[in-house]
């Protein structure tokens, strides 16, 4: 498999020093995109009150977050021990594991922009995407989406909602790269050309610290661009080869080496204990 | 009651305790079809799948009958192909089986997969880059092979075949039947490998990743071979227990033990390149990725004993016992071997679908635990009941096997 | 009959190729494909003209600025406000679910006396009657810490004679009780945390919960050479990007910043109050750092260092949180360091006759509230302290069902932050004095009116509807009401006067004295915006963003670093059961590193009793565990020093 490359490369810098993990940018991606708060009961379905209750969020391995903060640790016991914290969005892989194994061709990596696409209504759910994920970036509609009472008004206009039984993720906010290009071309601008900051993700937009700095990595004029080469920045899992637009730095080395797996190398990659959400 | 309808020279238990059996097979049937209208209903957050298992103990499930229905494909091939005329004592059994386990397969996947009725998109926007795709393909074709090679069998149906019309189909159908295995010989052997193929292309998931030959991993090939290495005496197995319960001899040994022989050739070969291949990759390939043998495996249920079962107790054990005349010959020991065999490959699927996934690739994240949940367990046994009732049927009704009224009734035995 | 090979291939043959030259599989491949793609119940999208519209929310302590983004009219999400210093546009987690809220079913949907609707009216007529019956035995307990709705509240209790203005326990009102009483102050405390080069965050938790919190972290982004250091008992996430965790229990945080000031005066800093020699004196008689070391356990090179940075900045800050005591500390080591430590002047009132934003924090709700009518604005004090409140009858003002409203004999349900006009003045903590409107964005659905409006039916504080006051107040901030209605904030950079202000060395030397209680372990209770804070509890979208460490199933799970747990023979996910303060409280141990032995944290804001789905019966409220003490000294009351003992279960 090679590198698909494309002249625009959307991509995100990640600042692991500035993020605290307060979980503003999970929240502002859900309600961006539509992703229905989960609840224990289904009150439009009778076999299921018979039963037993849905998953609520509390089931980490069940939440369905297009972005999902990991705590890291350095492993260390008091008082050597220190804490960092990831957000992981969909890596948008330049190769992803994802793309090829899908049997509908309902996720691609065609447009330019380099954003891996979820097409839902094509998407028959058969999750062999979410096992080929390395980064679990892929979630699956385990229930049917359910807003309760009264909150299934202040929806999002952009984003169209998922049934139960197909798998999503994030794609970078996709309809604001549409809604940014539509005004590009009505202020005679160059859609192929944004400016930096005219297109940018809701979890960028929303975090208080501005850890997320998002913009085409190819594109010298956005900061990405300079970030990405910045000595302490790194990608996740670089020795699988499926190089992601997805870039995180940080000037603490344990954190940049837990990154990736070092141990055949002699590395040291201390003892994870790691809970995440 | 049922008497005239029973295969031409044969004896049958009374309605009435066949009844009894029937029910019992239908309750269970019967559970595991509540638990998949709970699927189906209420969604697949029913089961103990989630965002780290999305294949679990159904897939493995799937994976497994697959395999072991190897022996429809294979002794087909071996004996509409390559023309081995002993194989005929047991090939009618080999496609009921074969049919079973394909069609289970098959009602698995209509509970597994999110959206069942998008099913058919593998044929609308097929992706031809996609293992899975190659699956769906051949797994309905293959399907519909089976059918037509089981056809036949039920028009050989004492009381149906005296229908002029349906006499000349089935035969028909038979003298056209080298074609089908043919056919189907080379769309299981495709899907037996993409199958394996599956695994072999996550670049993402290092237990599984595999090098290859052209566009298949070496898991395609080792599918393969661990399938039909494993389904001739998962039959065996079969007709074993079959006539364990109706308390006749169905099919000779000899022919047992030559299906015995064949198996334990092809696992002699997937055997060798099954310890091959993953000597490479714990030696070549992990270590270019910064990994370990050892960071493959954790704590009890990802331990190592699982793999070394697999290789070591549960195939190259096995695989010496069936190739070696005097082991193979005698019937306890041939039918450990198989029980054996059989369980080896089970673990494989196994091992394949839950640890591959289990195995945290971010270093900061962490082994977490699968159990499938009852919902996932009563569906798996009622595809078993659902074998259950067609061998049922097939063996009260159909002419499966050729030999039982020699074997039973002629030579006195 | 018979037929031919040829003859049954043909037919095969021939009867697939017939069905396929028939529209049947096309039709039914097609339905089907549509009928698929589209289930009932799944909500349709409302399309229409996209706006994004400023106001304030307040659904965290100290309010966030933000934009509504509002499609057709129909609000759905908010962003942060570029615009507005307080937010450069980020936003809080619970501030970024506040459309969902303002939806939720949870809300309160008419007036309700004893969980039976009323009218307005009668609900008027019936706390009229009942103010006047009660004469000056009348409370108010207020969750709002910013808003002019407080002048309007604190008007009618002078009307009625009282002053039993009560606020919820905050950070706001012990640094009050530390600068105005103890340090004879005026103005409020401000942090230029933008500007300063070293910031030592003594138990200021400031970029998770402390203060402004979104100010704070915009701060700590733009501030790219400043050095942060947090001390406290657990590495929080502010501890997890400042270049330094100092572990601190919090009962000693005011004597290790003694300590750091003795280091401090030791390189001759002083400073022109009037009790400077007795302060110096007491600190370089009884905060020594070996006697901070043996009372704390900071080692006295900690502080050392800690002090050589602080005094070889140009602009240094420290910020303090937990007891009266460490704020107290805090603003005097500040003052002798003369770096980023700001006095901010408060703003003039709208209603003449209100009480000011200091007089309002004088009340210690902590020592309990007996009164024959309470108003509760906004606060969830039946979560918080139940037993602390007496009250004969208990109005609660809120838009959403909490405890308080379900132990309130009358409810009136408020519009949500984003249906109603409401503003937002100098949260504590911001380096000047800010003030930002809010103005309605979204239509309100339900029948709600604004407490402000309610009161102002009550009694006669020359205003006709809460409008008007905030007219009058923008006029009394100098501030242009276009402008603010624009989402920008008015800002002013004026500084109160801080002369003839001491360092309360009298008190100080005997409120820095760590006190802790006699439970087995000490108790660290943190707080975490996305679990919820006192009035607030977690939102629909934020239980997803709550970690193991805070929240597993329905169990509250307190963290503690391997040698606590091995001492008190506990074990990862052990069930055990916390006492202390008046209650119980059951929970899994988590191990976490980043806990000082044998100190035990445990988040703030689960285990409600009422509420939705999201909050109700999610873990268990570490309020119940809390000890109230008396910070003599300093005449407080405090929660720091709490200690637990832990069973396991």
């Amino acid at each position: 498999m090679q590198v698909k490359e494309f002249k625009i490369k959307w991509g995100m810098v990640i600042d692991i020093d500035k993020c605290t993990g307060c979980g503003a940018c999970m929240v502002g991606c859900q309600v961006e995109n539509n992703i229905a708060p989960m609840t224990k009961k289904d009150p439009y379905n009778y076999v299921q009150a018979l039963t037993w209750d849905r998953d609520d969020a509390a089931n980490k391995l069940k939440v369905l977050t297009w972005l999902t903060v990991y705590e890291l640790s350095n492993g260390a016991a008091f008082p050597n021990h220190e804490t960092a914290y990831l957000p992981r969005p969909c890596m948008q892989c330049g190769n992803p594991a994802c793309v090829p194994v899908c049997p509908v061709v309902a996720t691609e990596k065609n447009e330019e922009g380099g954003i891996v696409s979820q097409i839902y209504p094509r998407c028959i759910g058969c999750r062999y995407c979410m096992a080929a994920c390395p980064y679990h970036a892929r979630y699956f509609n385990w229930w049917d989406p359910i807003w309760p009472e009264g909150m299934d008004k202040g929806l999002s206009p952009s984003v169209s909602v998922r049934p139960r039984g197909v798998v999503e993720k994030c794609n970078f906010c996709h309809s604001r790269y549409l809604d940014a290009k539509n005004k590009a071309r009505q202020d005679g601008g160059d859609p192929m050309n944004l400016p930096d900051g005219a297109y940018n993700t809701a979890c960028a937009d929303i975090c208080p610290t501005k850890a997320i700095t998002f913009g085409d990595l190819n594109n010298p004029e956005h900061k990405v661009h300079e970030l990405a080469k910045s000595k302490n920045a790194f990608r996740l899992l670089e020795k699988l080869g499926l190089a992601p637009q997805v870039y995180y730095m940080s000037e603490r080395e344990w954190v940049r080496k837990q990154g990736d797996n070092y141990n055949a190398d002699g590395g040291d990659h201390g003892a994870p204990s790691n809970s995440h959400g | 009651m049922d008497s005239k309808l029973f295969p031409e020279g044969t004896q049958r238990c009374s309605f009435g305790q066949y009844l009894i059996w029937m029910a019992a097979l239908t309750g269970i049937f019967l559970w595991g079809l509540y638990a998949a209208v709970l699927v189906l209903y209420n969604g697949i957050g029913t089961t103990g799948l989630d965002n780290y298992f999305g294949f679990g103990a159904w897939i493995t499930f799937d994976l497994a009958v697959i395999a072991l229905g190897a022996g429809a494909f294979f002794t087909g091939l071996l004996k509409y192909i390559l023309k081995i005329k002993q194989l005929e004592k047991i090939i009618n059994l080999t496609v009921v089986v074969g049919f079973c386990c394909y069609a289970g397969a098959m009602l698995v996947l209509v509970l597994d997969v999110g959206q069942p009725t998008r099913a058919w998109f593998g044929y609308w926007h097929p992706n031809v880059h996609s293992m899975l795709t190659e699956v769906i393909f051949c797994i309905t074709c293959y399907l519909t092979v089976l059918i037509i090679e089981f056809v036949p069998l039920i028009l050989e149906q004492k009381q149906l075949n005296k229908i002029p019309f349906i006499h000349a189909l089935a035969h028909n159908m038979h003298i056209n039947m080298a074609l089908f295995a043919g056919i189907g010989a080379f769309l299981s052997t495709f899907h037996q490998g993409s199958l394996g193929g599956m695994y072999g292309v996550l670049i993402g998931r290092p237990f599984a990743f595999r090098e290859g030959f052209f566009i298949w991993p070496w898991t395609f090939f080792l599918f393969v071979l661990s399938a039909v290495g494993s389904g001739p005496v998962f039959t065996v197995l079969i007709a074993t227990l079959m006539e364990k319960i109706t308390g006749k001899k169905l099919v000779d040994f000899k022919t047992k033990a030559l299906m015995g022989k064949i198996a334990g050739s092809m696992l002699c070969v997937y055997m060798f390149f099954k310890i091959l291949d993953t000597w490479a990759w714990a030696n070549g390939y992990l270590p270019s990725v910064g990994l370990t043998f050892d960071d493959m495996f954790y704590g009890f249920i990802y331990g190592k004993w699982l793999m070394w079962t697999e290789i070591v107790l549960c195939g190259v054990v096995p695989a010496i016992m069936l190739v070696t005349p005097s082991i193979r010959n005698r019937p306890g020991l041939l039918y450990t071997a198989a029980i054996l065999d059989c369980i080896g490959v089970s673990l494989n699927r196994y091992i394949f679908t839950v640890q591959t996934i289990a195995f945290p690739a971010m270093p900061f994240d962490s082994w977490q635990k699968y159990y499938p949940n009852w919902v996932e367990y009563a569906t798996s046994i009622m595809i078993i009941a659902f074998g259950f009732i067609v061998l049922s049927l097939a063996y009260r009704y159909l002419p499966l096997f050729p030999q039982e009224r020699k074997l039973n009734y002629q030579s006195g035995e | 009959m018979s037929v031919a090979r040829r003859a049954f291939i043909q037919m095969s043959v021939g009867a697939t190729v017939g069905i396929l030259f028939t529209p049947t599989v096309w039709t039914a491949l097609d339905d089907v494909s549509i009928w698929t793609q589209n289930w009932p119940w799944i909500p349709k999208l409302t399309y229409g003209e996209a706006k994004s519209l400023p106001t304030v929310s307040k659904m965290c302590e100290s309010g966030c600025a933000v934009k509504v983004r509002t499609v057709a009219g129909q609000a759905f999400g908010t962003e942060g406000n570029t615009d507005n210093l307080l937010s450069g546009g980020g936003i809080c987690p619970l501030c970024a679910n506040g459309v969902q809220v303002m939806n939720s079913p949870s809300r309160i949907k008419a007036p309700m006396l004893n969980g039976k609707e009323i009218s307005w009216d009668d609900a008027k007529a019936l706390v009229s009657e009942k103010l006047a019956a009660a004469g000056s035995n009348v409370a108010v307990i207020s969750g709002d810490q910013t808003g002019t709705v407080n002048e309007v509240f604190s008007g009618l209790l002078v009307n009625q004679g009282s002053d039993a203005f009560y606020s919820m326990p905050s950070d706001l009102q012990k640094a009050d009780k530390a600068w105005t009483d103890l340090m004879g102050g005026s103005g409020q405390i401000g942090y230029d945390m933008e500007n300063a080069d070293v910031v030592l965050l003594a138990g200021a938790d400031a970029l998770e919960s402390w203060g402004p919190t979104v100010a704070n972290k915009k701060a700590f982004a733009s501030n790219e050479n400043g050095t942060f250091i947090f001390a406290g008992p657990v590495q929080t996430r502010t501890a997890s990007v400042t270049s330094k965790w100092v572990p601190v229990p919090a009962e000693g945080m005011a004597a290790f910043v003694l300590g750091i000031t003795y280091y401090v005066l030791q390189a001759g800093k002083s400073v022109p109050a009037a009790d400077f020699d007795q302060f110096k004196a007491m600190v370089m008689r009884g905060y020594t750092p070996a006697k901070v070391e043996a009372a704390t356990g900071v080692k006295a090179d900690v502080m050392a260092e800690i002090a050589k940075q602080l005094l070889s900045a140009d602009s240094p800050v420290v910020v303090p949180g937990g007891s009266v005591a460490a704020n107290t500390a805090a603003f005097a080591l500040n003052l002798l360091l003369g770096g980023a430590m700001k006095v901010l002047p408060e703003f003039g009132k709208a209603v003449e006759t209100a009480m000011t934003r200091s007089e309002m924090l004088k009340q210690d709700i902590l020592k309990g509230v007996s009164a024959d009518v309470l108003l509760v604005y906004e606060a969830n004090p039946f979560y918080v302290l139940p037993e602390k409140i007496k009250a004969g009858f208990t109005v609660a003002f809120d838009s959403v069902n909490t405890e308080t409203t379900a132990a309130a004999d009358l409810v009136l349900p408020t519009p949500h932050s984003y249906e109603r006009y409401d503003d937002l003045a100098s949260p504590y903590g911001v380096a000047v004095a800010t003030y930002s409107l809010g103005t309605p964005v979204s239509k309100p659905t339900l029948n709600v009116m604004n407490a402000a409006d309610f009161v102002l039916g009550l009694t006669d504080l020359g205003f006709e509807s809460f409008q008007e006051v905030l007219e009058a107040k923008v006029a009394a901030v100098g501030a242009d009401i276009d402008e603010l209605a624009e989402g920008s904030a008015y800002v002013l950079e004026e500084s109160a006067d801080v002369s003839g202000v001491t360092l309360a060395a009298n008190v100080l030397g005997k409120a820095a004295i760590p006190v802790k209680g006699n439970g087995a372990v000490a108790l660290a209770p943190y707080t975490l915006l996305n679990v919820g804070t006192a009035n607030q509890a977690t939102t629909p979208n934020a239980p997803s963003t709550i970690s193991n460490n805070q929240l597993i199933g329905d169990n509250l799970v307190v963290m503690m670093a391997s040698v606590t747990a091995k001492k008190l023979g506990v074990d990862v996910g052990s069930k055990v059961k916390l006492s202390g303060g008046n209650g119980e409280c059951e929970a899994l141990v988590q191990v976490f590193e980043g806990v000082l032995p044998g100190v035990v944290a445990a988040p703030l804001g689960m285990g409600h009793t009422v509420g939705d789905e999201f909050s109700k019966g999610k873990g268990d409220n570490v309020y119940k565990i809390l000890t109230v003490s008396s910070e003599a000294a300093a005449g407080a009351s405090t929660w720091a020093g709490s200690t637990v003992n832990v069973a396991k279960i």
